[in-house]
């Protein structure tokens, strides 16, 4: 196995792997459906690849765009997903790899694509402006030009509201009629974006090397700094009371349980050898993955402790992470076009 | 992994960026450019990949007008390099009134770009019809100027050759260290423009004897060949009280205007002047400038004293003439072998200016870094660019750097070898002083 190294192997047991692809290209984007019965994943050289997570059996493979894909969505019953990438137009395919409708973007690419967890609507952006559609692919609304790009989409859970990010801080934008838009301002390039799941905070990753969120009921704001490298990479649990982050090699967690995480010092995750790129919380039971530039995988157990309890190893730069619902398989892959699934105990 | 390059490509508008762009992405050069253009051009070639980006220019948090990047491009950039038709150069034009320093910055203050990328060269257009119009006016159009390592004097057959010369000594005066090409329609050598190492300053040493002219603080020079002994330095009255001087041995058959020792007599200019009285003694020094006092009416005279038979120079800070200066040995004037008036290298007052600083013996690292970041801190913004290729003490390789405003970036390069170690500096920018700069870079010394 490359890079196994004494240290990472502080972590005594390495995972199993269900299966292990080689798709040839980057891999850019990763969704699992929610019922657990397909993923799929983006890749550099515009192809999209759906897979059986159980055994990595390939279940479609469709051409989705000119340049590299950008974003990968699965709709909440399972049934289509949509894809954009370095192209001007995103895509809503069948689960079987039909496609069934283009999103027109309005020119430049689509860098983004969320499909909501409930309400049937899927959101796009495309330079400084996000597009509304229905499950169909029909257009809703479509926003006056933000501040500047969209740098990063989120869902609340109830998919009535819809948080876009960018140079400046993060737009609200409710889904129907009586909700007010939101600006949560802030002056900075934020790159990165998570909802939690209880919908109480947003937190934003930022270019200058910080991570920023927002409490939404009383509308404080915080600044978490100190890290040495711009967080690309964050994950609430299902509790919505520990936020991880990435910015270094070390992953950080704040704790929101109590009156942290303000004042607080973070947990700080030490294993990897290289900045961590990817994080993902299972869904149950409070285990968070994280991926790196040195191609590990580790698996943590916050609220026990933090050294990590399981590790793996990819061929590269690991570029995503994605749990089963049911907590029985990881889905790690990298930047030279591998996918993995692992067994998880 | 090797970095890609990245030229960034200025100018204002007219000036025939997006004809070079063409031009570029035209020739038969064998390379896959990504271009990122800032308006959506017709531009549709197999063999480039072109994108379309609003300039977002991002002010980092901490509010520091120097630190702010292009927003648009990390985020596009970092897109690319998961294609899996990778590129190997990228070209960024940007629009006509752009200040090219957050494209330059982007290079330097993101962390992904600076591993994936390095910038190759800013390369500026230069209407020479209209420039003249923006020089004076627009600050956009003195920096885009300033931050070039490649000036292209565009669209020359619409002005007379005089007046060519004019402009290119006019932005060479603003900028000693780009290389300067001429055009009509944006034809210039592609190998001009692309893979150039705009920090290469080995290449502007090596083609360009001119290499930054320096504006000398002395207006002549004069070389005599001197006996062993006593002479008189005679002055009459002139415009300032007290005039500078710095007298030097040469080696033999050397003029005092070459460039080699009028370089040292500008670095011995940077150090504190040590007042003299007439009739007091004078010898030639490897300290500093003599400061002549000469504020007493009629015919002063100050005592040279000669150590060893030999050649001499003799820079003063104003010209002879002013104050009908003579060297007299026993009474009898002694006239230089050789003399050169000192003209300032330009007409115009720029603000905008290049320094040069050379520097034979090792550098202090860790004082070189010291006053770097002091000056940086203090003067940050009105430095535009900075260029170097150092000899540090304890180092067997050249050690070169560049930087834009505060940020700048320096590695190890190849081993000295036989080559003779020195060290050259270069600032560009608004208001520099230079001997200020020279004063500092001279401490800098192991």
């Amino acid at each position: 196995m490359p890079g196994v190294t004494g240290e990472a192997a502080r972590a005594k047991t390495e995972l199993r792997a269900r299966f292990r692809l080689a798709t040839g290209a980057y891999v850019s984007a990763l969704d699992v459906a929610r019922d657990g019965s397909l993923g799929v994943v983006g890749l550099g050289d515009g192809r999209a690849l759906g897979f059986d997570l159980r055994t990595g059996e390939e279940l479609l493979s469709v051409n989705a765009h000119d340049g590299a894909v950008l974003g990968v969505s699965i709709a909440p019953d399972g049934q289509r997903f949509a894809t954009s990438g370095q192209d001007p137009a995103a895509k809503i395919w069948a689960r079987g790899g039909a496609l069934e409708r283009e999103l027109p973007g309005g020119g430049g690419w689509v860098e983004r694509v969320a499909w909501a967890p409930a309400g049937g609507r899927v959101a796009t952006a495309a330079g400084k402006r996000v597009r509304l559609w229905t499950a169909d692919g029909a257009p809703i609304v479509e926003t006056e030009p933000l501040a500047s790009t969209v740098t990063a989409l989120a869902w609340r859970r109830d998919g009535a509201v819809l948080a876009a990010a960018c140079y400046g801080g993060v737009h609200l934008l409710p889904v129907g009629a009586g909700d007010e838009t939101r600006h949560l301002a802030w002056k900075g390039s934020l790159i990165s974006l998570a909802w939690s799941p209880d919908a109480r905070v947003v937190a934003c990753g930022s270019q200058d090397a910080s991570v920023h969120f927002w409490r939404l009921a009383s509308g404080m704001d915080s600044q978490m700094t100190g890290y040495p490298f711009k967080p690309k990479a964050l994950a609430w649990d299902a509790d919505s009371k520990l936020l991880a982050t990435s910015g270094d090699a070390v992953v950080t967690v704040w704790d929101f349980r109590g009156k942290g995480p303000e004042g607080s010092r973070p947990l700080r995750l030490e294993g990897h050898k290289g900045l961590c790129t990817c994080l993902a919380f299972s869904p149950r039971k409070g285990v968070l993955a994280s991926g790196a530039e040195d191609t590990s995988v580790l698996l943590w157990e916050p609220r026990r402790g933090e050294r990590p309890i399981r590790f793996a190893f990819l061929e590269d730069e690991v570029t995503a992470l994605g749990w089963h619902p049911e907590h029985h398989t990881l889905v790690g892959a990298d930047a030279a076009g591998t996918v993995c699934g692992w067994e998880i105990g | 992994m090797k970095k890609i390059p990245v030229t960034v490509l200025t100018g204002f508008l007219g000036s025939g960026k997006t004809t070079l762009l063409n031009r570029i992405l035209t020739e038969n050069h064998g390379k896959r450019i990504a271009v990122i253009e800032n308006e959506f051009g017709e531009i549709g070639i197999d063999q480039a990949l072109v994108i379309d980006a609003d300039e977002e220019v991002f002010e980092m948090n901490n509010g520091c007008i120097c630190c702010t990047v292009r927003g648009d491009l990390i985020r596009i950039l970092g897109s690319l390099m998961k294609r899996k038709d990778k590129f190997d150069h990228v070209l960024v034009e940007t629009t006509g009134m752009a200040d090219p320093s957050p494209v330059a910055q982007t290079f330097f203050v993101d962390d992904d770009m600076k591993n994936l990328f390095a910038l190759d060269a800013i390369v500026t257009l230069v209407d020479a019809k209209h420039v003249h119009l923006h020089l004076d006016d627009s600050n956009e159009c003195r920096e885009q100027i300033a931050f070039a390592d490649v000036l292209v004097l565009n669209k020359t057959d619409l002005v007379s050759p005089a007046e060519v010369d004019a402009i290119e000594r006019r932005v060479r005066s603003m900028n000693g260290v780009a290389r300067v090409l001429r055009s009509v329609a944006a034809d210039v050598p592609i190998a001009d423009v692309l893979d150039v190492g705009g920090f290469d300053l080995d290449r502007a040493v090596a083609t360009k004897p001119t290499f930054l002219d320096p504006e000398y603080p002395f207006e002549w020079a004069g070389t005599f060949e001197l006996e062993e002994g006593i002479y008189d330095l005679s002055l009459g009255d002139g415009p300032d009280e007290v005039m500078d001087v710095v007298i030097l041995p040469l080696p033999s058959g050397a003029a005092a205007h070459d460039r080699a020792p009028a370089d040292r007599a500008l670095r011995l200019w940077a150090h504190e002047a040590g007042r003299v009285q007439p009739g007091a003694d004078l010898a030639p020094s490897e300290v500093g400038p003599s400061a002549l006092d000469v504020a007493a009416k009629g015919p002063k005279s100050f005592r040279l004293r000669i150590p060893a038979a030999g050649r001499y120079g003799l820079y003063t800070e104003h010209l002879p003439v002013e104050y009908g200066l003579a060297l007299l040995r026993g009474g009898a004037a002694v006239a230089p072998i050789a003399s050169e008036e000192v003209t300032a290298g330009h007409t115009h007052d720029e603000d905008v200016t290049s320094v040069g600083i050379h520097l034979e013996g090792a550098i202090d690292g860790e004082r070189l870094n010291r006053w770097l970041g002091a000056l940086l801190r203090e003067k940050g913004a009105d430095i535009f660019r900075m260029k170097g290729i150092l000899d540090i003490h304890g180092s067997d390789k050249r050690f070169v750097f560049q930087g834009v405003h505060m940020l700048f970036d320096g590695r190890e390069d190849r081993p000295w070898g036989a080559e003779p170690r020195a060290s050259d500096l270069v600032f560009i920018g608004k208001n520099l002083d230079r001997a200020e700069l020279t004063r500092g870079f001279e401490r800098c010394r192991a």
